[in-house]
């Protein structure tokens, strides 16, 4: 009865998030994000009918359909990168071919694994490179909030939003995925039974902060910091690179 | 084990980075990356003291002091003497922790303000930052441990690694022209 409850409400969540999206125009701005709540409310309605109509083919399904979500969840990082240096093009391009080299990598490693054998299935090969993902996401959406935090870069409400939300469902579910094989952890059990009201309140953020559109932070002017910063970065590497000869001979015996 | 740790680690700082984000002010002025001409004095005020108090620094660890008190001076005031001097060379690593810190974080701040920072010099800044820490705070240890007359080399990697910072801000704060800063908006009278 509950589960059904969280079913229903999560899909009505998200097609109220889809169908505002539409009507503010944040659909167009954030693609990537609402492809993701597309791939999450068909997987649902899928599982949904494969539950009620042919029970038979709910296990074959889920695997599949819970690989595409993360696929799709990793594009929503691969959006909030976008945004967050929309300002600064170069380190756009750098973090863009990074997250793609890093997917493909991952992916490389998974497929490796299953040609050698390593799976007894293509459902548990699916499950592995679900979690394999999982945890590569987990890693580069550290390194993106440390750097966000760091650099002060400043974000959009819809874009803190986007970001608040995101970070609470790939972070509990990080935790989750690694209590998931601790044998007689009650933590764990409790944790996974929380897992789909936690899902609903990231989707009570998301509907909350994408509910209208806030503009985004203007960047400053450009200024003489911002031209000085080549001639600083070539003056700072020979310095780099002198006082790096003074530490090494300091700390010959 | 240790990697289900971890995993653990990084799924909790997620979350605490995530709730630092929700917990931080969403209005625009709070969030903008712009310096304030207080924050530019205060730093050249912490790099010139830093070269200032080269000579004194030096002094502390020096064991010219140590050796004369050895010779002269009862054992009490040998351990008196320790612990002096135990207690200013912690003040002033952790003086010296708080000036780099301040400067990074500044240079942070002015590295989110440049259209086009160079993100293989900010990976070799941040790496050179990174192992300042662990030497520092190691130093900070071994002070605590053993003493200033006994960590001599640590000590001179610290200092070292402390001036390549205060060189680098301060090439960099040479570069800056103050008119481009942002107004301290702090109230002169209450400080807030």
């Amino acid at each position: 009865m509950l589960a059904n409850f969280v079913w229903w409400t999560a899909i009505a969540l998200e097609v109220v998030i889809l169908l505002r999206s539409g009507r503010t125009g944040l659909l167009k701005k954030y693609p990537l994000f609402f492809s993701y709540i597309g791939c999450v409310l068909l997987t649902e309605i899928l599982g949904l009918l494969a539950n009620a109509l042919a029970p038979k083919l709910y296990e074959p399904l889920y695997w599949p359909a819970d690989l595409a979500t993360i696929l799709a969840s990793y594009a929503v990082m691969v959006e909030i990168f976008r945004w967050s240096t929309r300002h600064k093009p170069g380190i756009r391009r750098l973090t863009q071919r990074a997250l793609l080299t890093v997917f493909i990598l991952t992916v490389a490693y998974a497929a490796s694994n299953f040609v050698n054998g390593k799976f007894g299935s293509p459902s548990r090969a699916v499950a592995a490179l679900g979690r394999d993902l999982r945890y590569v996401e987990a890693g580069i959406l550290l390194l993106m909030l440390w750097l966000l935090q760091r650099y002060r870069i400043p974000l959009g409400r819809n874009l803190r939003g986007l970001l608040i939300g995101y970070s609470f469902w790939v972070g509990v579910n990080v935790v989750n995925l690694a209590l998931w094989f601790v044998p007689g952890n009650e933590f764990s059990i409790l944790l996974r039974g929380l897992l789909p009201a936690t899902y609903l309140f990231t989707l009570g953020i998301w509907c909350v902060t994408l509910w209208s559109v806030h503009p985004e932070p203007v960047q400053p002017a450009e200024s003489r910091i911002e031209r000085d910063y080549e001639l600083l970065a070539g003056k700072t590497q020979a310095v780099l690179a002198r006082a790096s000869t003074r530490v090494a001979r300091i700390m010959r015996p | 084990m240790t990697g289900l740790l971890a995993i653990i680690i990084l799924g909790s700082l997620i979350l605490i980075f995530g709730l630092r984000i929700a917990l931080q002010s969403p209005n625009t002025r709070t969030q903008s990356p712009s310096i304030t001409l207080e924050e530019f004095a205060n730093a050249r005020e912490a790099l010139d003291t830093t070269f200032v108090e080269a000579a004194a620094i030096e002094r502390i660890f020096s064991t010219e002091d140590m050796e004369f008190i050895s010779h002269s001076s009862s054992p009490q005031a040998r351990r008196l003497f320790l612990e002096e001097r135990k207690a200013l060379a912690i003040q002033w690593l952790r003086k010296t922790q708080k000036q780099v810190a301040q400067l990074m974080d500044l240079h942070f701040r002015l590295a989110g303000h440049t259209h086009e920072p160079n993100p293989r010099f900010e990976l070799k800044l941040g790496a050179k930052y990174l192992s300042f820490l662990l030497v520092s705070y190691f130093l900070l240890f071994l002070l605590w441990l053993r003493g200033p007359f006994k960590a001599r080399r640590v000590v001179a990697y610290t200092s070292h690694v402390a001036g390549y910072f205060c060189t680098v801000f301060s090439l960099r704060l040479e570069s800056i022209n103050a008119v481009h800063l942002g107004p301290d908006d702090s109230d002169p009278d209450t400080g807030v």
